[in-house]
């Protein structure tokens, strides 16, 4: 018999990174986006038990990660203020993605224009293209209509397409 | 399968990174501690046979004493109220079979001045509330007792 602690742990490896991808939209800063994938895989573990003690379903931790982070935002959001300006100054090589290629410019530059993106927006994105929901999924997840999941994501990848431009010519125009 | 847009032919090339190898030790010693021992490796010791009659002889014990519990006796505290009851607990294998409410003292405080110019009568009640259950499985028996203390109050309209 497959032990639960075992399966629960491949599963971790092979979701973690997308769930703190996720996570990083709810948090400040790294430790606290991995403070959250923490909490959220104790309330997982806890809610599972009665099914098994099988790892969940990824929309359902995307979601629980969302509600840790609703909660984290309404208890602490004065001393996240606090923190904000420490974190801004000592977090900027702090990124949420990392560019398979190196010297990459087209993709540096939307990795900071996905950090820049939405909370609705981003949330979309990432939970479509990183972490391979569908857009029923993602609706459940949100508690929208599928069409919004859809029209969320097509509108994000406009506004990804037109930072990219606006850079790139910047970057022209100062060459 | 439906072509990828340009914007994520470039996103296909951002990856998120893995969790700090820290942190993914400290869950993973979450979920072993949430797991427990795990149960395929640890076989369970065999009962030995004395303890078996251990359990039957503290249910022999337990029943006689719950049965002196339901023998008056005239040490008891002035006033007491008891109840039986054999109807059983749903959703799961104890049977309640007794219960009583025991008033074990009754302290006067006099009257009390309220704000708004009335007044009240004071009386601390200590009562023990207790059930008796019993494990249909292995025959004990188990008593829970609540103490709870409460304040009467009764308005005073004459003296």
């Amino acid at each position: 018999m497959n032990c639960p602690a075992n399966s629960w742990k491949q599963w971790l490896a092979e979701n973690g990174p997308r769930l703190l991808l996720f996570a990083r939209g709810w948090s400040n800063s790294r430790q606290d986006a991995e403070d959250l994938v923490q909490e959220a895989i104790l309330r997982m573990w806890h809610h599972q038990a009665d099914k098994g003690s099988t790892p969940p379903d990824l929309p359902l931790v995307f979601s629980t990660i969302r509600f840790c982070g609703l909660n984290h935002h309404r208890s602490e959001s004065r001393r996240r203020k606090r923190e904000e300006s420490v974190i801004y100054l000592n977090d900027f090589q702090d990124v949420w993605l990392d560019p398979v290629l190196e010297e990459d410019e087209e993709a540096v530059i939307l990795r900071h224009a996905v950090q820049h993106l939405s909370q609705k927006l981003r949330d979309v994105v990432v939970m479509k293209f990183w972490g391979g929901l569908t857009f029923l999924q993602i609706s459940e997840t949100l508690a929208i209509s599928p069409n919004t999941a859809a029209s969320r994501y097509r509108y994000a990848l406009e506004q990804l397409a037109q930072e990219l431009r606006r850079m790139k010519e910047d970057r022209n125009a100062t060459a | 399968m439906q072509p990828l847009d340009p914007i994520e032919e470039i996103l296909a090339r951002l990856m998120p990174p893995a969790l700090s190898q820290g942190r993914q030790l400290e869950i993973e010693e979450m979920i072993d501690e949430l797991a427990g021992p795990d149960a395929s490796t640890h076989e369970p010791p065999a009962s030995p046979w004395w303890r078996s009659r251990m359990v039957i002889g503290g249910g022999i014990a337990a029943a006689l004493a719950t049965l002196c519990a339901f023998i008056p006796s005239k040490s008891n505290t002035p006033i007491a109220k008891a109840t039986h009851a054999s109807s059983p607990i749903p959703s799961s294998e104890m049977v309640l079979i007794s219960e009583s409410d025991r008033i074990e003292s009754m302290t006067d405080e006099g009257l009390q001045d309220e704000v708004d110019g009335s007044a009240m009568h004071a009386l601390r009640v200590n009562a023990v509330g207790q059930n008796s259950l019993r494990d249909e499985e292995s025959g004990m028996i188990v008593q829970i007792s609540e103490l709870r203390e409460e304040l009467l109050l009764t308005p005073i309209s004459a003296f």
